[in-house]
């Protein structure tokens, strides 16, 4: 039997538990919330019998315990009821659109951070302590202190305002599609990849460096192998794990978790629709919202746990030769 | 290694091709204004929850409405109302207005406006204040006779509340309100995305044809203000509203932008009559003798006073006609103390003040009354909390709090639930039995300068013994110059139907 399936079926059973225990414990801490929904639709001038009302006929006034089941039985079958504040519009149509919209901007991130700070770690391991090291890891360590909201504006004052290149806000423009406005993506993509660069090029200059360092290494240079071939062919691929764990780890975040960055710019993704949902108590819209990150980064850690096995022959053979 | 540098070069060179959009400014000759808004609640009215004002108010029309700039009733899908004492009012309908699905308004359309108030299943808002309804008649189509249990001289008002849009009777509003709003508007709805944004075209069958002026209005929902004010700066939308005093110091000096208060909202600091320490009226005087307008106006709304911001010690507005003009009695901490001392806290006196300290101006005004009030004696200890945890476990049994009053042209429903012995809303617990005969009077006298006559009576009676501090605080919107006749009164809606671009 193949151990990387059996990895994979093992790994898709702790998921499912995990989401379980997971969806339970987001309805409770929904539920815990302070404030009150119907006192929250009506606003101020609502009387108490209008809460009344509407308490009773959202269903508000059951037991937890039956609106949990109401709930994640809804969520099984794929549906994830309804807004509080659209009634007749389901979550569904408001959620995947953002959801569309937070994968492609996760993906121009990707494209963007991951070879760059692939590149510049493996420059920076390999010429260790030399000046291009300093740069590379001075860079690195600047971003990775600097948080989103303030690498983002940065961006925003140089690119949108002085130079005009990119637009300030990332909203997508009345009646058209997000793949006529691509430019929107590349400021929030930019402050993505200053986050990232940090934390990935200084993982694998380290990794790179230690494999550098390892016999192996030394004995294919002392053979005369040619040092280019070396680096890419036997150092890198070792080196490369922990950097995947890295990003591995990180793209939960990246699929789902760009809150700042998406509000900062105003850009129409998962992200940014959770805030709202937050902003106006929408309870089953904040619900749908933080489950769906859920799966996405259990999904991303199982993704990332089975690369890993793939990579790593440790992994995958680990008593499979007994 | 040269090799795949070079990939990774022309990767990057080649990433700004695929992602340059540029500006793709259609030339074209319709005219259309973009609007940043809030992000809405319920839009359905009868349940609004009072945003997204400048879609609402395009789709939905009313029987009347409010002249932004002369402050009188206005025809709109009613041409002409009378009333006998107030009991019995009349309206005659406009002829010849359809519905944006084609059906024609009737009078039929409006007993169902009506009559949806007391749908309990809906929860309207504005069930209250039409219980007073006794029968809807319809004895033609273009006539509509309301009957009201008792005489309610300003009745006519209560249909310019925005959750008192016509609505079709033949319209299912329960399960489209929220995602395809249908009115008699100027404006249609050709496009919601949830959360997201609306279009709204030019209704080509609007009643009035030289109305409205503009093609398109396009609405961005931005949660965030200082987003919306972003795309306001790179000319990306040409409306805010609801924008903050400190928002509106950085505009000031944007070229091309100005911020305009087209009305004003009240905030009432009130102090529960039958509390310590504001059951004795001399503590109640000595905090209204240790105020300073100008200082409140300054340091909340950042404005001078008069100038879109209004302080006064009545329920009535500086802006409306029956408020009667008192001077300030003027700051004087001496006798403030002199009153503390007397009414038995010669050292001074302790008390916590609740607001919503996520209210526009709650934290400002609570602080600027707290540092105002501490000369004279007064140690008030801030307890703000969020706008719902205020309004659901606070309000109205606090011995001193603020809150966010609408402005009304009629003021006499508010008086009768904030400050009539059993009102309601008596958030400092009034019970005086001369203000309750001269709020009945008020509610019942058909005579207007009757009525004026005992509105002043009711505000010397408040400027000597009454129970709250009105501060009126600017409602903000911040404006491209190119857009002209923009709109708004007491009301809230804005009548983007007269608007035009220069």
């Amino acid at each position: 039997m193949n151990r990387t399936l059996s990895i994979v079926v093992r790994r898709l059973g702790s998921l499912l538990a995990t989401l379980v225990v997971m969806s339970f414990i987001i309805f409770m801490l929904v539920e815990i919330m302070p404030g009150d929904v119907a006192q929250m639709i009506l606003g101020q001038s609502a009387t108490e019998e209008a809460v009344t009302a509407l308490r009773e006929a959202r269903g508000l006034n059951d037991p937890v315990l039956q609106r949990y089941g109401r709930w994640i039985s809804g969520v099984v079958v794929g549906d994830l009821g309804e807004s509080v504040y659209m009634q007749g519009v389901a979550i569904n149509s408001i959620l995947w659109r953002r959801v569309g919209h937070s994968l492609v901007l996760a993906l121009t991130a990707f494209i963007m951070f991951v070879p760059l700070s692939i590149f510049f770690g493996v420059l920076a391991g390999v010429k260790e302590k030399k000046p291009t090291d300093s740069i590379v890891s001075f860079f690195g360590l600047a971003t990775m202190a600097l948080p989103e909201f303030v690498s983002g504006v940065f961006l925003i004052t140089i690119f949108a305002v002085q130079l005009n290149w990119f637009p300030i806000v990332s909203v997508i423009p009345i009646g058209e599609g997000l793949f006529g406005n691509l430019n929107i993506l590349i400021l929030p993509a930019l402050s993505i990849t200053f986050v990232m660069f940090g934390y990935v090029s200084r993982m694998q200059r380290s990794s790179m460096i230690q494999v550098m360092n390892s016999d192996y290494v030394r004995a294919a240079i002392l053979k005369g192998m040619p040092r280019n071939y070396v680096i890419f062919r036997h150092a890198l691929k070792n080196a490369l794990l922990p950097t995947i764990t890295i990003i591995g780890m990180n793209m939960g975040w990246l699929f789902g978790g760009l809150v700042v960055v998406e509000t900062l710019f105003g850009f129409p993704g998962m992200g940014s629709l959770l805030m709202t949902a937050i902003k106006t108590r929408d309870v089953p819209l904040i619900e749908a919202c933080v489950l769906l990150i859920t799966v996405i980064y259990s999904l991303s850690t199982m993704i990332t746990d089975i690369m890993y096995s793939y990579l790593n022959p440790r992994i995958r053979f680990q008593g499979g030769q007994r | 290694m040269k090799r795949i540098l070079s990939i990774v070069l022309i990767l990057f060179l080649a990433l700004p091709m695929v992602f340059a959009g540029g500006d793709k400014e259609a030339a074209s000759t319709e005219k259309v204004v973009r609007v940043a808004e809030q992000v809405p609640g319920l839009i359905t009215p009868g349940v609004w929850d009072g945003q997204a004002f400048s879609m609402n108010s395009s789709i939905y029309e009313y029987l009347v409405e409010i002249n932004a700039d002369t402050g009188a009733l206005e025809p709109v899908l009613a041409t002409s109302w009378s009333t006998d004492t107030g009991r019995r009012w009349e309206f005659k309908l406009r002829k010849g207005v359809t519905f944006h699905d084609g059906t024609p308004f009737t009078s039929a359309d409006v007993k169902y406006t009506i009559e949806r108030t007391q749908d309990p299943a809906l929860g309207h808002l504005k069930k209250q204040d039409f219980e007073i309804v006794s029968s809807v008649e319809t004895p033609d189509d273009y006539t509509v006779i309301i009957n009201l249990k008792e005489q309610r001289p300003t009745f006519v008002y209560q249909l310019t509340d925005y959750n008192m849009a016509v609505l079709s009777s033949e319209y299912d509003y329960a399960s489209l309100g929220e995602s395809k709003p249908m009115g008699t508007g100027p404006f249609k709805m050709d496009q919601i995305i949830p959360k997201e944004s609306a279009a709204l075209s030019k209704n080509v069958n609007y009643w009035d044809p030289n109305l409205p002026k503009l093609d398109k209005i396009l609405i961005y929902f931005v949660a965030d203000i200082d987003a919306s004010i972003s795309m306001l700066e790179s000319d990306r939308v040409d409306v805010v509203p609801f924008v903050t005093p400190v928002i509106k110091n950085r505009l000031d000096s944007t070229a091309g932008i100005s911020v305009i208060s087209p009305y004003q909202e009240q905030r009432f600091i009130a102090m529960t009559v039958d509390m310590k320490p504001f059951d004795d009226n001399r503590v109640r005087l000595a905090l209204k003798y240790a105020m300073d307008p100008e200082i409140i106006a300054r340091s909340v709304a950042k404005m001078e006073l008069g100038d879109g911001a209004f302080y006064n010690e009545t329920p009535i507005m500086n802006s409306l006609a029956e408020y009667k003009e008192i001077p300030h009695r003027g700051r004087d901490i001496e006798k403030a103390k002199a009153l503390l001392a007397e009414a038995g806290y010669p050292n001074g006196v302790t008390v916590e003040l609740t607001y919503a300290s996520d209210h526009p101006f709650g934290n400002d005004l609570a602080q600027t009354i707290q540092e105002l009030a501490e000369p004279a004696g007064f140690n008030i200890e801030l307890k703000g909390y969020t706008r719902d945890i205020y309004l659901s476990q606070y309000w109205l049994n606090v011995p001193f709090s603020i809150t966010g009053w609408g402005g009304r042209i009629d003021p006499s429903m508010l008086l009768a639930l904030a400050f009539k012995s059993g009102g309601s809303w008596n958030e400092s617990h009034l019970a005086d039995p001369r203000v309750d005969a001269l709020i009945d009077k008020i509610s019942s006298e058909v005579d207007p300068e009757v009525r004026t006559g005992y509105y002043h009576e009711l505000q010397e009676l408040f400027y000597e013994e009454g129970s709250l501090i009105n501060v009126q605080v600017p409602y903000l919107v911040a404006i491209n110059d190119r857009v002209v006749d923009y709109k708004q009164p007491i009301t809230m809606l804005p009548q983007y139907k007269y608007m035009d671009i220069k």
